[in-house]
């Protein structure tokens, strides 16, 4: 991008309130994928307004949240987004957390970068299904989990994703 | 959704409520447009903080309860210092207080961005939200996004973290920022200045319904300046009264359809009362800078205002004081006192308020000789302001019945975000009752 701001590697963002039970899964998964993948830049994070700054000038992105869809508590949603992917549907991924600006959530800011043309060139929405937002309760058991299985699966890809950049630009 | 009755009545209902903090619902029933039945129903799953913060610490409230909301942190984090320090009998330098003013000025320049270009706007302009709007007018996006990470900026230099600050505590902070570290922030918040006078321009232009309430307004008055962390409390007929007398002014009563308490000032006797940004401006718009008091009237505002769409207007209008204050504090911060005064427990009954960016957040709180918390009591600013909304939609209900169903819908949300409610703030009680459709 002319002008654009330095492409400065992968981004992992946990989305959520660490003390409102399952809201904690999106930072749980990042701090996992941190202490897995040195090098990786890791942020926990509980407003989504500002993933539009957070995000510029990483790629690929990937976004943990925790979300509510009627699937059973602890499935991974796996969502590969971009500038030229379709629009992703604000109803099917709301925001589930309470500590956050939840009058704008996470589908609305990806589809406010979309618009905006601040969208990362490769970006990544996991959910985990959460089932309970008890103020200061642990995850619940399915969903704590689900923290290693979604972390893994994280990994593999940001690994995959630099794989892939190293191809493209033999050193 | 709406329901057409047999009998010719209506029922509007909007199960979820878009583009407000928390989950609420709306239930109009309407019949030859009279208004049979009127309530906003909030149903986030109720706070258990009044019970939860007895048997804690006195030095505990300004961190637990900045957790009740992810959008006003500080105003629950002023409302409980003051009123703990107040229970101890301990005054904080004008140093701190200065300080406090520029957090509070960091939270209102994040929460009323957010709600005027995110939330409100897109009901002016004739967009579902905000996603729809960027795709026509970006620049008014970015102008919004920009304001509020000015917001956030100032937070997270002054209170060490934008969403939930963590260097507030009783008697002060734990460190007070350097002249340097302001000063680095000065540039974004001049732009932010710029940007709010921008704000007042372009929402100056939009068309307003024809609408205005008679409401008693209830805000607070400092000393001197515009309120916003502090002052004592004011309303339009003049039944103003000290902070500590809030607990036996206004009534909080509970109504079976929502999770939020109704409150009432002076057992009703008032009519309705409301505060926020309209009851603020009415009540202080002489204590504006002569820069915000110019912006408000090219905006074409008067003294007061009592039309609830124009709210926005004085939200853009309170951007600009925001924005200005902490420029003004910035720059005569020399940051040399102590970050914080001892505040020693004592047994006693402490009341605080401050002016959240949705209205007047009141706390109490009874303390042990030890320190420990007997009682406490919290009243949001969005608990006061629900039977004003249900008015207003019962009035513009009652106005507008010939505007078609889908119209009518939209002008009853609209008449909602009027207030900015803070629903994740407001509710109370456990007999929850899960509506949706």
């Amino acid at each position: 991008m002319t002008g654009g701001p330095l492409v400065v590697g992968p981004l992992v963002i946990g989305l959520g309130s660490p003390d409102r039970g399952d809201d904690a899964v999106g930072p749980a998964v990042a701090r996992s994928v941190a202490s897995r993948l040195p090098g990786v830049a890791v942020v926990d994070h509980e407003d989504p307004t500002s993933l539009l700054d957070l995000w510029a000038g990483h790629d690929p992105v990937v976004v943990v949240d925790a979300v509510r869809s009627g699937a059973p508590a602890g499935t991974v949603h796996w969502l590969e987004t971009g500038p030229a992917a379709a629009p992703v549907s604000t109803r099917a991924w709301r925001h589930s957390g309470h500590g956050g600006t939840h009058a704008v959530g996470l589908a609305e800011m990806v589809e406010l970068g979309r618009a905006l043309g601040r969208l990362p060139a490769r970006l990544v929405v996991v959910g985990i299904e959460a089932e309970g937002f008890d103020h200061g309760a642990p995850l619940t058991p399915r969903v704590a989990a689900a923290v290693p299985v979604a972390a893994a699966r994280v990994c593999d890809a940001v690994t995959a994703a630099r794989r892939e950049e190293s191809s493209d630009v033999p050193r | 959704m709406t329901h057409k009755h047999k009998d010719g009545g209506h029922v509007l209902h909007v199960g979820t409520l878009a583009r407000v903090e928390g989950e609420g619902a709306m239930h109009i029933a309407y019949r030859d447009g009279e208004v049979t039945d009127v309530q906003l129903r909030i149903y986030e799953p109720p706070r258990f903080y009044e019970a939860f913060l007895r048997g804690r610490a006195h030095t505990e409230p300004p961190d637990i309860t900045a957790r009740i909301c992810g959008i006003c942190p500080v105003a629950y984090q002023m409302s409980s210092c003051w009123a703990i320090e107040d229970a101890c009998g301990v005054s904080v330098t004008d140093e701190i207080r200065a300080l406090r003013r520029l957090l509070y000025c960091g939270e209102w320049i994040e929460s009323h961005a957010l709600h005027v270009y995110l939330l409100h706007a897109p009901d002016f302009l004739g967009y579902d939200g905000a996603v729809d709007m960027a795709a026509d007018h970006p620049a008014v996006v970015e102008r919004g996004l920009r304001l509020k990470k000015a917001g956030n900026r100032l937070m997270e230099v002054v209170g060490g973290r934008s969403v939930h600050p963590v260097n507030v505590r009783v008697g002060g902070f734990y460190r007070m920022p350097s002249v340097e570290e302001l000063s680095a922030i000065r540039p974004d918040l001049e732009r932010a200045l710029e940007d709010s006078l921008e704000t007042v321009r372009l929402v100056a232009g939009f068309e307003f319904p024809d609408f205005e309430q008679p409401y008693e307004y209830l805000a607070l008055r400092p000393e001197s300046g515009y309120p916003i962390e502090e002052g004592r409390v004011v309303t339009t007929s003049g039944a103003g009264f000290p902070v500590r007398d809030f607990a036996t002014r206004i009534e909080e009563v509970h109504v079976p359809h929502s999770n939020a308490l109704h409150a009432r000032l002076d057992g009703g006797a008032r009519g309705l009362y409301s505060v926020g940004p309209l009851a603020r401006y009415t009540l202080n718009s002489d204590r504006l800078s002569p820069l915000a008091r110019r912006a408000a009237a090219d905006a074409g505002l008067g003294e007061g205002c009592r039309n609830p769409f124009r709210s926005i207007v004085v939200r853009a209008v309170e951007l600009v004081e925001a924005c200005h204050e902490a420029l003004r504090i910035i720059d005569g911060w020399t940051g040399t006192g102590a970050a914080s005064v001892p505040v020693p427990a004592r047994a006693g009954e402490g009341y605080g308020a401050s002016e959240a960016p949705r209205g007047v957040l009141f706390h109490r709180y009874v303390l042990d000789g030890a320190g420990i918390i007997q009682d406490a009591q919290i009243v949001p600013p969005t608990s006061q302001n629900q039977p004003s909304i249900e008015a207003d939609l019962r009035a513009m209900v009652g106005a507008w019945a010939d505007l078609d169903e889908h119209a009518l819908q939209h002008r009853c949300e609209h008449a909602i975000r009027n207030y900015d409610p803070c629903i994740s703030c407001a509710t109370h009680f456990l007999d929850l009752t899960v509506e949706r459709t």
